[in-house]
């Protein structure tokens, strides 16, 4: 067992969910501690179908990996959407489901935690990880638990078959092996593909088709992710660095070619009203704060200007690492990216509605 | 030594401080529970004298037992301290006192622990709270002396302020509170 | 570089914090509040003696140490 948390060191495996956490060090504490294991195939992001699309494709590799992590045992769980199709691929095989309610937050690790263990798919605070057991709001004891990503369990099989050397031929250095993301929105074949790290983005959106000339923006990694503009797109690379110039990251492997003919702001707002409705109102500023973002991002959009901006980024600063998940913080990034992002096209629509509004007085 | 004259009446003035006393704790305790939004330094105030005069409070509560036992006036055995209803003087009043005791002794162990036992094994128990103090209440107005009206007062007094207190708490909104709960009662599970 | 004896690193815990304000009455060179009274950690390095007075006095034992 120890050997497998070397042989995933070695491969510089990381969580394919999004935090890229070192998967080794996950896998120590949790041979350590024999952490029960929930498998996370809940595909909770906005635009996200990577963890069902491993369970439709690749269910035995799947398997092998929770075999090789845990074993499968009464206590292994496989966490879904409940009513979705891959619950019901899951259930088929026999698998024991962790059936989670389709809400934003109920399907982060300790949602998923605390949902197994008989409570809600709210997440809990982290005053240690929970793969060393904890306790939950109420003060009742929470087992050793480790929560993996699907994707990430089907690499650590990969690895255990193909070794670390196979898998560093994908990628960068930094950012190694091969990873699947989930391409959606305007383009010809939407869908799961294989990528790597260090390729550029023009390319990893060529395997769904590509962006047409008309593409004016796509986002990246959902609503905990960033929005870009398709120029910017087509130079950008396709890992952590590359995605870090406009404030984002290679995250849960999600990209999204916005339709040009629907508004940006439009979606933008629609994403932040979601978000406000979407917090498990749990953590005060969470679920005040999001709400007031949602609120200062329609004023601004209604009259952007300094104040109005500096409204949005004074709120924003505010969100950041002041919750019990990182929702509230990823909300806030995504504010800010379209701030950056919108900001002459709203600018330049108030320069014109004071225009137009100058040529009917006059 | 004081004979036991003095001391049946220096337990009736510790009994009627300790209602007094306790009343003040309760209402803080009301306050904090049901608090709007802070203001100044009112909140830290109001906590740590609800804390530090729950202590202060034992010391007139212990006279008050001990002088009321030790007086020989009446009849009250030391097993009645902890035990309900065995005193040979009026049994049910002064059981209602020692009810109130042992309600206490749940309060004071639990809090004084509350940092290494579960959040919801505390709030649970610091909920008999309000029982306390109506057992309280109850025993020190109906045991206070029909001779002596203005100790009959002042624990009546009292029960109108805690009892306006607990009224102003049910009535009360709190954003955090109405916001969780709106929220909790979502589909999570 | 002052000890870790010298210092307390305190922490919210966001879940079972209702907003009391008491800590940034208790820690006012470490925690302000916000417009709907929930504390925001300006500095999470506190004297020891206030930082366990400011824990002790959380009614919502959401205030802790690290």
């Amino acid at each position: 067992m120890t050997e497998l948390a070397q042989l995933l060191e070695d491969a510089g495996l990381t969580g394919r969910g999004g935090a890229a956490f070192p998967t080794a060090i996950k896998i120590r504490a949790a041979i350590e501690k024999r952490a029960r294991l929930i498998v996370n195939v809940c595909d909770g992001e906005l635009g996200a179908a990577k963890d069902g699309w491993i369970v439709e494709h690749h269910l035995d590799e799947l398997l092998d990996g929770v075999r090789l992590v845990a074993g499968i045992s009464p206590h292994t769980r496989f966490a879904a959407h409940r009513g979705s199709a891959t619950a019901a691929r899951l259930a088929a095989a026999g698998l024991p489901v962790l059936e989670t309610p389709d809400r934003y937050v109920s399907s982060e690790e300790t949602s998923l935690i605390s949902l197994a263990h008989g409570g809600q798919a709210r997440p809990m605070t982290k005053r240690t990880p929970f793969v060393y057991g904890g306790r939950d709001p109420q003060g009742r004891r929470v087992k050793p638990t480790v929560v993996l990503n699907a994707e990430t369990l089907w690499r650590i099989s990969q690895i255990n078959q193909h070794g670390a050397q196979w898998f560093r031929s994908f990628g960068t250095q930094a950012e190694p092996g091969p990873r699947l993301v989930a391409i959606g929105g305007y383009v010809a074949r939407p869908g799961v593909y294989e990528s790597a790290a260090g390729t550029p983005l023009a390319e990893v959106i060529a395997l769904a088709g590509g962006m047409t000339q008309d593409v004016r923006h796509l986002g990246i990694g959902g609503l905990g992710g960033i929005v870009m503009t398709a120029a910017e797109a087509r130079y950008a690379i396709w890992d952590t660095p590359g995605m870090k110039i406009y404030g984002g990251s290679i995250g849960p492997g999600i990209i999204t070619i916005w339709n040009p003919a629907e508004d940006p702001v439009d979606t933008v707002n629609r994403m932040l009203n979601y978000g406000a409705a979407e917090s498990a109102g749990q953590c005060g500023p969470c679920m005040f704060g999001l709400p007031a973002l949602a609120e200062d991002w329609r004023r601004y959009v209604d009259l952007p200007s300094g104040t109005s901006a500096r409204r949005l980024t004074d709120r924003v600063a505010l969100l950041n690492g002041r919750g019990a998940c990182a929702h509230p913080m990823g909300v806030a990034r995504f504010a800010t990216s379209a701030l950056r992002v919108l900001e002459p096209e709203l600018t330049g629509r108030a320069v014109g509605r004071r225009y137009l509004e100058g040529a009917t007085r006059g | 030594m004081l004979d036991g004259s003095a001391l049946w009446y220096l337990s009736r003035a510790t009994g009627v401080v300790t209602v007094v006393l306790f009343t003040v704790v309760f209402c803080l305790g009301v306050i904090t529970a049901g608090r709007r939004r802070p203001q100044g330094h009112a909140a830290t105030i109001v906590m740590g004298v609800h804390r530090w005069l729950s202590l202060g409070m034992l010391v007139f509560l212990a006279v008050h037992i001990i002088t009321a036992i030790v007086d020989g006036y009446v009849s009250i055995s030391w097993l009645a301290v902890v035990l309900p209803f065995v005193s040979d003087y009026q049994p049910l009043l002064v059981g209602l006192g020692t009810l109130a005791v042992d309600l206490l002794i749940v309060v004071m162990v639990t809090s004084y622990l509350r940092h290494r036992i579960p959040e919801r094994i505390w709030r649970g128990l610091h909920w008999v709270s309000y029982a306390m103090w109506l057992v309280a209440i109850v025993h020190g107005f109906m045991m206070g002396t029909a001779d002596q009206p203005g100790l009959r007062l002042t624990t009546l007094a009292c029960g109108v302020i805690g009892g306006a207190a607990v009224v102003w708490r049910t009535i009360v909104t709190h954003a955090d509170r109405d916001r969780r709960e709106l929220i909790n009662a979502q589909e999570w599970s | 570089m002052a000890s870790s004896l010298d210092v307390a690193k305190i922490a919210v815990d966001r879940v079972r914090c209702t907003g009391h304000g008491i800590c940034a009455q208790t820690l006012p060179d470490s925690i302000t509040l916000d417009e709907w009274g929930y504390p925001i950690v300006t500095d999470d390095q506190a004297d020891p003696d206030e930082a366990k007075l400011a824990v002790k006095l959380c009614p919502a034992r959401a205030l802790y140490l690290r």
